[in-house]
């Protein structure tokens, strides 16, 4: 019997083929292209395995006019670093939240609105947090050019 | 008169007692410019709602605009009280991205003055935590011991606070056995002051009134929070990236991860003494076998990063940092994200103050520790 590990079950309930990757190259066990609508899902069967949530943030990939919504996901027990990459287009990034699967998500999914102008569908606050409350600019967008 | 900047906050629950009172952002208890509003009834807290951003530097954008080398001395200034823990974080996350090789003796190097350093970081916060609790003699104590720490470590890296001593591929300069000789001359000594530390305070009473059952955090909201380093091992969690992935040759030393199962400020605070006799026990080890050899590599003199992604996580003082880099080629990273324990950390600010009275909750911010800087980068 092949041994298995708690990212191997979580992926086995949602039916993501488990792919480790080369961790001492990258840092990364895990690395994963999902589809918007699996995210959900996936951090349930997540939080129901014990992992804990690193950050939620984003790459400005504006060449391919997306933004590329990166989550990290980690074990307390075990070393099993997983990073879920979600493709969004760039004049309708919305995402859905999983502010209510992992509370501590909604900071990160709030840092991620500012900086980036992703929304987060059902996060439970979606203020600006670290931009001052009226700033409706996106500074870690690649065509940010500052503020006058 | 003058309008209002902030626009006004509407209360929960309307009572007679009911009003908001803002903590902050200038406030010793917050522990720089951080702002708390606080919805209040009589004496206890309806419902807290951390206000952040005064210190926002927008760090990821400059090190998006800067080449590796340049960003070096910035990251430090993020958590100022453990610099050397993200500075060594960067030179990682640089080496493992370019693969450049690291000698054995300037990891050895690293990994004491990176001690070194988390003990200064908790002696600060013994001193200060108990300045919140209304206790001013600790904080001259804890002074004057981390001070000899400076001391130590100005020596090597030139600075006191925001240090940048580790380079990619090793260190500028070696150090010397006078130095090492001090580094143990400094153990043995704090060894002996360190029960006094506990006379003082570990066992009184007042100090167990304010922080024994104050501020509990259950191990299941620990992990949906993301929350890392003694926080965490304050409620029962044994999570440590030294243990967990293990960096600079951390799996060659002995040391326990010191863990809490109460998860009170009482636990927060005995994980965190506990940690400084580890460090100790880790930096004696490192001093013991210390070898012989180089302490740079070679590297390019200009650093060009092949195309690639690579995320690298180090246990600073206030837990799990995580360096996530994502390289198109070329000089400079097209996006970093510092992933910051005292951020995770201070999400959950909001939750335990709830029901609390305000002094506790002074107590329950004192005893997460948090660099305001940190959590704003």
């Amino acid at each position: 019997m092949a041994t298995t590990n708690p990212l191997q079950r979580a992926l086995d309930k949602v039916g993501i083929e488990y792919q480790p990757t080369e961790f001492p190259n990258s840092g990364l066990h895990c690395s994963l292209v999902l589809e918007k609508e699996q995210i959900q899902p996936l951090a349930r069967a997540l939080a129901r395995g014990g992992f804990f949530i690193e950050t939620v943030t984003a790459v400005d990939k504006i060449k391919d006019k997306v933004f590329e919504c990166i989550y990290l996901f980690n074990h307390y027990e075990e070393s099993l670093r997983l990073l879920i990459r979600v493709s969004l287009p760039r004049n309708r990034a919305v995402q859905p939240s999983i502010g209510k699967i992992f509370p501590g998500a909604v900071w990160h999914e709030r840092e991620t609105t500012e900086m980036f102008g992703i929304q987060f569908d059902g996060c439970p606050d979606s203020r600006n947090l670290l931009l001052p409350e009226d700033a409706d600019f996106h500074p870690l967008c690649k065509d940010f050019s500052g503020v006058s | 008169m003058n309008r209002p900047i902030q626009p006004t906050y509407t209360l929960d629950k309307v009572g007679e007692e009911n009003f908001a009172l803002n903590l902050g952002p200038q406030h010793p208890g917050t522990h720089g410019v951080l702002r708390v509003i606080l919805h209040m009834d009589g004496e206890y807290i309806l419902k807290a709602d951390p206000v952040l951003g005064y210190g926002h530097r927008m760090q990821e954008k400059i090190a998006e605009n800067m080449t590796y080398p340049q960003t070096l001395p910035y990251v430090s200034r993020m958590d100022y009280l453990g610099a050397l823990s993200y500075n060594l974080a960067w030179v990682l996350a640089v080496e493992k991205l370019c693969q450049f090789e690291v000698p054995e003796r300037a990891e050895v190097i690293r990994v004491i003055a990176t001690e070194l350093n988390r003990i200064s970081s908790h002696l600060l916060w013994w001193g200060a935590f108990l300045l919140d609790l209304g206790g001013f003699t600790p904080f001259l104590q804890a002074l004057t011991d981390r001070e000899r720490i400076l001391d130590i470590l100005e020596e090597i890296t030139g600075s006191r606070l925001t240090y940048c001593y580790f380079r990619f591929g090793g260190l500028p300069s070696d150090v010397d056995e006078e130095w090492l000789t001090r580094v143990l001359d400094f153990i043995k000594e704090f060894r002996t002051r360190l029960p006094r530390y506990h006379d003082l305070v570990t066992g009184n009473v007042i100090f167990h009134h304010r922080s024994k059952d104050v501020g509990v955090i259950l191990p299941f909201d620990a992990a949906g929070y993301g929350l890392s380093g003694p926080i965490l091992r304050g409620s029962g969690i044994d999570f440590d990236v030294r243990k967990h992935e293990p960096y600079s040759g951390y799996d060659r030393y002995d040391f326990e991860v010191p863990v809490d199962q109460n998860g009170d400020c009482l636990g927060r605070y005995n994980v965190r003494m506990a940690e400084i006799e580890q460090s100790l026990r880790i930096i004696e080890q490192a001093i013991g076998s210390i070898p012989e050899g180089p302490v740079r590599s070679k590297v390019p003199k200009l650093i060009k990063a092949p195309e690639g992604e690579v995320a690298v996580a180090v246990e600073t003082p206030r837990g799990q940092l995580v360096i996530y880099i994502v390289s198109e080629g070329g000089k400079k990273p097209y996006r970093v994200k510092y992933r910051v324990p005292s951020f995770a950390n201070l999400s959950i600010f909001a939750k335990m103050a709830r029901g609390q009275l305000l002094a506790d909750a002074l107590a329950i911010l004192g005893s997460l520790d948090m660099v305001i800087p940190e959590v704003d980068r």
